[in-house]
């Protein structure tokens, strides 16, 4: 566990964390110590003089006041380190976020981030914080005490060991029982909470179908198995918390029955006999506390867990030695790239000269974006290599390659800030009359002046007030002011109406020109208008040429163009 | 920025009069936990009787003392009986505590399905207007992580709050019965412990927990910002940008809990202090010194007040330690009883059945809030059966508002939609379904077969019927290349794309068999399969009422009536080509539209001499 902890941190805060450690350990055992002076003051107490009482009284509280001391340090470095660590981790984990790359991230991904940004790293903290403490001292402090009895008697110490490796097996026997139903526990939570996002967008279509909360079975036996799994997890629990009360208890009992047999032998003293019995009294309560502890422990191991699996996720190599690349053609060289276990690509060639336009056609989930995506170096390749100028792209410094690339995407998602800000994004340096120039290209002008606040005007989180047409726009400018020798275009136009569409092709226009150029794309007026054209069906490459070329030869792309171009209505 | 845009994107702040809801008020959790109350009782009963026999050991080790120390000869069958029923004691403590919390656990997940499946009714028939201006994931989290946070209010709070005063209440008593005045001093450690709640509690203290609430949520909002624009962040070299936002809330927010818990700290640790056993102990033997040394003390006294005294700490001990839970799971509650709270789309007393299928739209109109700009300012408009109505206009126009009218999405906030001459608001839901059905820009398939997403609005649909509405929409062919064909499940098995989900969704609409069909053209992710799709779909419908916003300029030439719509206003309706003989609004619009699909024409006519010349 702590190593677990100490691995997520980093070698910086392991030192904090092992000193925090040690002057716990320290602390309890000296409670423990601290209790073997019970003794003397019980038998001058219970004998004829009970004022000798007094010195060994005088002991117990300089003793207390160290503790106070230990103990108030320890609490307080807990707390320190703790917060200390939260800050190295939310740095940990930003600094790696930045740097995994985009193929790891997925829809699922936002939730798994927020909530391993919040609850998670709140819960390692916690442990520190809060759990370590109350953890070591409920181990340390009995395994003292047991010691303190054994120097006062052997056989009652003898007996109280015993619970020792008990009740280690016990916590043993728990964990893994838990860790069984963990496993399955998230899993039901995870499809029940997905069936009620699911049941909540998709509500119109429910409500269409009269179904609604436990008609609609698929959301209802997702929180039943939730009910269920919870029901196992408890259960399975249950053992384990009633058999480390009934080993506590039983040692317990073993010790009166054995102190009162002595005792009536008059093989130990009354006061020696009774100092022990409140030991043992006094040990018990920590060890049942360690039940609970416990299970808090393992509820935040579970989310460090997750939290060093994402420490742990490879981001893609950096090149020792990157190299700069003087040209723009691109190349795809026998790619090979599998998602999962699905080969997207499987050994495919393609070549785009500098200053030429690709248009890249197909049905969709065919791969095209894809494509794009692997010359942007969103992924590597399993085989196979893309060029950039006749160099690797695993060899380019990555943020050389994102310099030479600009991508307009299909989705544009805009940060939440001011129109201004999103352009500038391109090029943070460009000067006020760039910026303005690019937005009249893109034809965003139009838009700024519509809204109120003009350039000032805030966007939103993910752009949500402007429409998606205004959005693109914004995404153009930014291109155009980025200014780089590639453009890649994913079907830019697809969601747009008309009058939007005619706008953003002015500006997409005004971007390819003299750039290499590769674009997603179905509207077949932007197809017409590349240099080459290649057509993909299930990740093959099927046909490559010019537009009239491809037409000529009658195949897939000639089938699916005219398909684009029957009206519908009318037959 | 106009109305349609900002509900296209899903987000506005409050229910608006259109959409709101009647007016239920938050409703209380109560009656939902009163079906569980007698087991709750049993939960807290066993877990008293159990806590209270826990203390028999600590008497038996008494009474042994007491034997022990008594001058003259030990009562040895007194010292076995005492040990005896300690034992017992302990066997009791075990065997009731142990039930009362697996019952409780048990009870708690109960509850908890309970208090889902009630949020997911209560979500189930709240405005859609309202559910598209929240973000899902939130309000999967109430049904998720809220729900479990009440745990601690259920499972553990009954029984252990309960004993945790019971227990020391028992034995303070017997501690009275024994020394008041040692018991006085017993207390002392508690009474310090408790000077420091106050501190606690400081109005600096609470302001300090709203800013962690706060920069919690900051946190929250950028990671969100960092994770959705990943790719921008990279490809735009803005990861500088927004890395730094990201730690910037991170370091705001360990700075902010760094103040709060150095605040926190000090206080909690010198409360952990009083309540510390050897503290305790302390002071007891003090006490217990000078009253024996004095002589007004038999030294066995002290006995019951070094076993029982530490059990005085517990209530303390106890809300210290549950008050974080106790306060979120508080937080929870609330969250809950706001959304158990959302009423339902007013449902008729007396409904009226539909006499045929005519829409009639009369003086609509619509704003997303109270006080906000009007979306649609007095819309009069007449859907005749068997004929079908192109919408056009400008982004921003109303648009999609006025498409999402007629399922009832939201309500008019003044004129009203009626269906055969009935006010929508008069319509049984089911009925209204079972007359308008609709594809929508925003498609939501779910994870479940492919037969079962298109039978979705006819449960009982024949395979042969669902079969037919998938080759009507194009996508029986896609269906049957699929793994395992109609049974294949869409999101585990197979991956559809935007234009495939779309035919899906058409599939859905046909199969529903509805008079009336709303429909949105604009084909975001459509391929041409997909367009030919909607086109051939509308030329199939000739005898329903059709709506559909317009894209196509072959839908607008082919439409019986044409809408045109600007800022919230019908600015032009009639024939198409009446209108374009008019050379009015919706002329000049056409002919930009025109000019903007230019070239596809020329490219058609190429390849049609294409076609000819081989």
């Amino acid at each position: 566990m702590i190593r677990m902890l100490l691995r997520v941190l980093g070698d910086e805060y392991a030192r904090p964390m092992r000193r925090t450690v040690a002057l716990m350990t320290v602390t309890a055992v000296l409670e423990g110590l601290l209790y073997a002076l019970l003794v003397p003051v019980l038998r001058a107490l219970f004998g004829s003089t009970p004022s000798d009482a007094w010195p060994w009284l005088i002991a117990f509280a300089v003793g207390v006041a160290v503790y106070a001391v230990l103990r108030y340090t320890s609490d307080l470095s807990g707390m320190r380190v703790g917060t200390t660590m939260l800050r190295g981790m939310y740095h940990g984990l930003g600094e790696h976020l930045a740097r995994l790359p985009i193929g790891w991230y997925n829809a699922a991904r936002v939730g798994e981030v927020s909530v391993m940004a919040s609850r998670g790293l709140l819960a390692a903290m916690g442990v520190s914080a809060h759990l370590l403490g109350p953890f070591i001292s409920a181990c340390v402090t009995p395994l003292t005490i047991v010691a303190v009895i054994t120097v006062f008697n052997w056989q009652l110490g003898l007996a109280a060991l015993v619970a020792a490796p008990l009740v280690v097996l016990t916590q043993m026997w728990t964990a893994r029982l838990m860790a069984v139903n963990d496993a399955d526990n998230a899993a039901r939570n995870n499809e029940a909470s997905a069936r009620v996002i699911e049941y909540l967008q998709a509500q119109p279509v429910l409500r269409a179908g009269g179904r609604s909360g436990e008609r609609f079975s698929l959301l209802d036996d997702a929180l039943q198995g939730v009910e269920q799994a919870s029901r196992r997890q408890t259960m399975s629990v249950l053992p384990g918390a009633v058999g480390l009360t009934l080993i506590v208890q039983a040692v317990f009992t073993a010790v009166l029955v054995l102190g009162t047999y002595l005792a009536l032998g008059g093989d130990i003293g009354a006061a020696e006999v009774l100092a022990i019995l409140v030991l043992a009294a006094r040990s018990a309560d920590p060890l049942l506390s360690l039940s609970d502890i416990g299970g808090k422990l393992r509820t935040a191991r579970a989310e460090l867990d997750r939290l060093d699996r994402v420490l742990r996720t490879e981001p893609l190599p950096e090149a020792a030695q990157p190299v700069r690349p003087e040209r723009f053609d691109l190349e795809f060289d026998g790619v090979t790239f599998r998602h999962g276990d699905r080969a997207v690509f499987d050994g495919v060639s393609l070549s785009v000269p500098q200053g030429q336009r690709l248009a890249v056609v197909g049905p969709s989930g065919s791969g095209k974006s894809t494509l794009l995506q692997l010359i942007a170096r969103f992924y590597d390749v399993d085989a196979g290599a893309v060029r950039v100028g006749d160099v690797d792209v695993r060899q380019i410094d990555p943020a050389v390659l994102m310099s030479q690339i600009a991508i307009v995407f299909q989705d544009v998602y805009l940060f939440d800030g001011t129109i201004e800000e999103n352009v500038r994004l391109g090029r943070p340096d460009a000067s006020e009359a760039e910026v303005r120039a690019a937005a009249t290209a893109a034809r965003l002008d139009e838009v700024v002046e519509r809204l109120p606040g003009g350039w000032s005007a805030n966007v939103g989180e993910g752009g949500a007030s402007l429409s998606g047409g205004e959005r693109q726009r914004v995404s153009i400018a930014r291109a155009l002011l980025k200014d780089a020798p590639i453009v890649l275009l994913d079907e830019v136009t697809s969601a747009l109406d008309p009058v939007n569409e005619a706008a953003v092709h002015d500006g997409i226009e005004r971007l390819m020109a003299g750039r290499t150029v590769v674009m997603v794309a179905h509207r077949m007026r932007t197809v017409q208008r590349a240099d080459r054209v290649v057509f993909i069906d299930d990740g093959k490459f099927v046909e490559q040429g010019s537009h009239d070329e491809l037409l000529r030869r009658g195949g897939r792309y000639a089938d699916f163009w005219s398909l684009s171009m029957v009206p519908g209505v009318s037959e | 920025m106009s109305a349609t845009h900002s509900v296209e994107a899903g987000e506005q702040s409050t229910p608006s009069s259109g959409g709101t809801p009647t007016a239920r008020q938050p409703v209380s959790t109560g009656p939902l936990l009163r079906p569980h109350a007698p087991s709750f009782a049993v939960v807290v009963v066993l877990q008293v009787i159990g806590a209270v026999a826990g203390l028999a050991p600590l008497f038996a080790v008494i009474e042994v003392g007491r034997a022990l120390l008594s001058p003259g000869p030990i009562d040895s069958n007194r010292v076995w009986t005492a040990v005896i029923l300690g034992a017992i004691g302990l066997f009791v403590r075990l065997v009731f505590t142990g039930a009362s919390s697996g019952l409780g656990h048990i009870l708690d997940g109960k509850v908890q399905l309970s208090l889902r499946r009630e949020l997911a009714r209560s979500l189930g028939q709240a405005p859609i207007g309202w559910l598209s201006r929240r973000r899902s994931g939130e309000l999967a989290k109430v049904v998720g992580d809220d729900v479990a946070a009440v745990h601690p209010f259920i499972a553990h709070a009954p029984g252990e709050l309960v004993s945790a005063f019971v227990v020391p209440l028992v034995s303070l008593v017997y501690l009275l019965t024994i020394d008041w005045r040692l018991t006085l001093i017993t207390l002392i450690p508690v009474v310090l412990a408790i000077a420091h709640v106050p501190l606690l509690m400081t109005p600096a203290r609470n302001r300090a927990q709203e800013d962690f609430d706060a920069a919690m949520g900051r946190i929250a909002t950028s990671v969100v910002e960092f994770v959705q624009g990943i790719a921008v962040v990279k490809a735009f070299g803005g990861s500088e940008r927004a890395h730094r936002k990201f730690l910037t809330a991170a370091d705001d927010f360990v700075d902010i809990f760094t103040r709060w818990v150095r605040g926190v700290s000090a206080v909690a640790a010198g409360m952990q202090l009083a309540l510390s056993p050897p503290f305790v102990l302390l002071v007891v033997l003090i006490g217990g010194t000078v009253r024996i040394t004095s002589g007004d003390m038999a030294p066995v006294d002290l006995l019951p007040f070094l076993l029982l005294g530490l059990g005085l700490t517990a209530p303390v001990a106890a809300l210290g330690h549950g008050f974080d839970d106790m306060q979120a799971a508080g937080r929870a509650v609330s969250r809950i009883r706001e959304v158990l709270g959302v009423g339902t789309l007013p449902q008729s007393a007396r409904p009226a059945s539909p006499q045929d299928n005519r829409v009639e739209l009369s003086d609509v109109r619509f704003s997303y809030d109270d006080d906000g700009p009007e979306v649609l300012r007095g819309i009069d408009l007449v859907l005749e059966p068997g004929t079908l109505t192109a919408v056009v206009g400008p982004s921003g126009s109303g648009k999609s508002t006025l498409v999402q009218l007629l399922p009832r999405f939201f309500d008019p906030t003044d004129g009203a939609v009626r269906l055969g001459g009935v006010d929508l608001r008069d319509v049984d839901t089911r009925e209204l379904y079972r007359r308008v059905s609709f594809v929508l820009q925003d498609v939501r398939l779910l994870r479940a077969s492919v037969a079962d997403n298109i039978a979705l609005a006819v449960p009982h649909a024949t395979p042969e019927e669902v079969t037919r509405a998938a080759q009507l929409a194009h996508i029986h062919d896609r269906i049957l290349a699929l793994p395992r064909g109609y049974d294949t499940v869409i999101g585990e098995e197979v991956k559809l794309s935007g234009g495939e989900a779309q035919r899906i969704a058409i599939a859905r609409a046909l199969a529903a068999d509805t008079p009336v069909l709303v429909l949105d053209e604009a084909t975001a992710f459509a391929d041409p399969q997909t367009d030919q799709a909607v086109r051939q779909t509308l030329a199939t419908l000739r005898d329903r009422t059709v709506l559909v916003i317009a894209h196509r300029l072959e839908t607008v030439a082919d439409a019986d009536l044409v809408v045109m719509l600007d800022e919230g206003r019908v600015v032009e309706q009639g024939r198409p080509n009446d209108l374009l003989a008019q050379d009015g609004r919706f002329a000049a619009f056409w002919r930009t539209q025109q000019s903007a699909v230019a070239d596809d024409s020329e490219a058609r006519g190429q390849v049609l001499q294409g076609d000819l010349s081989r």
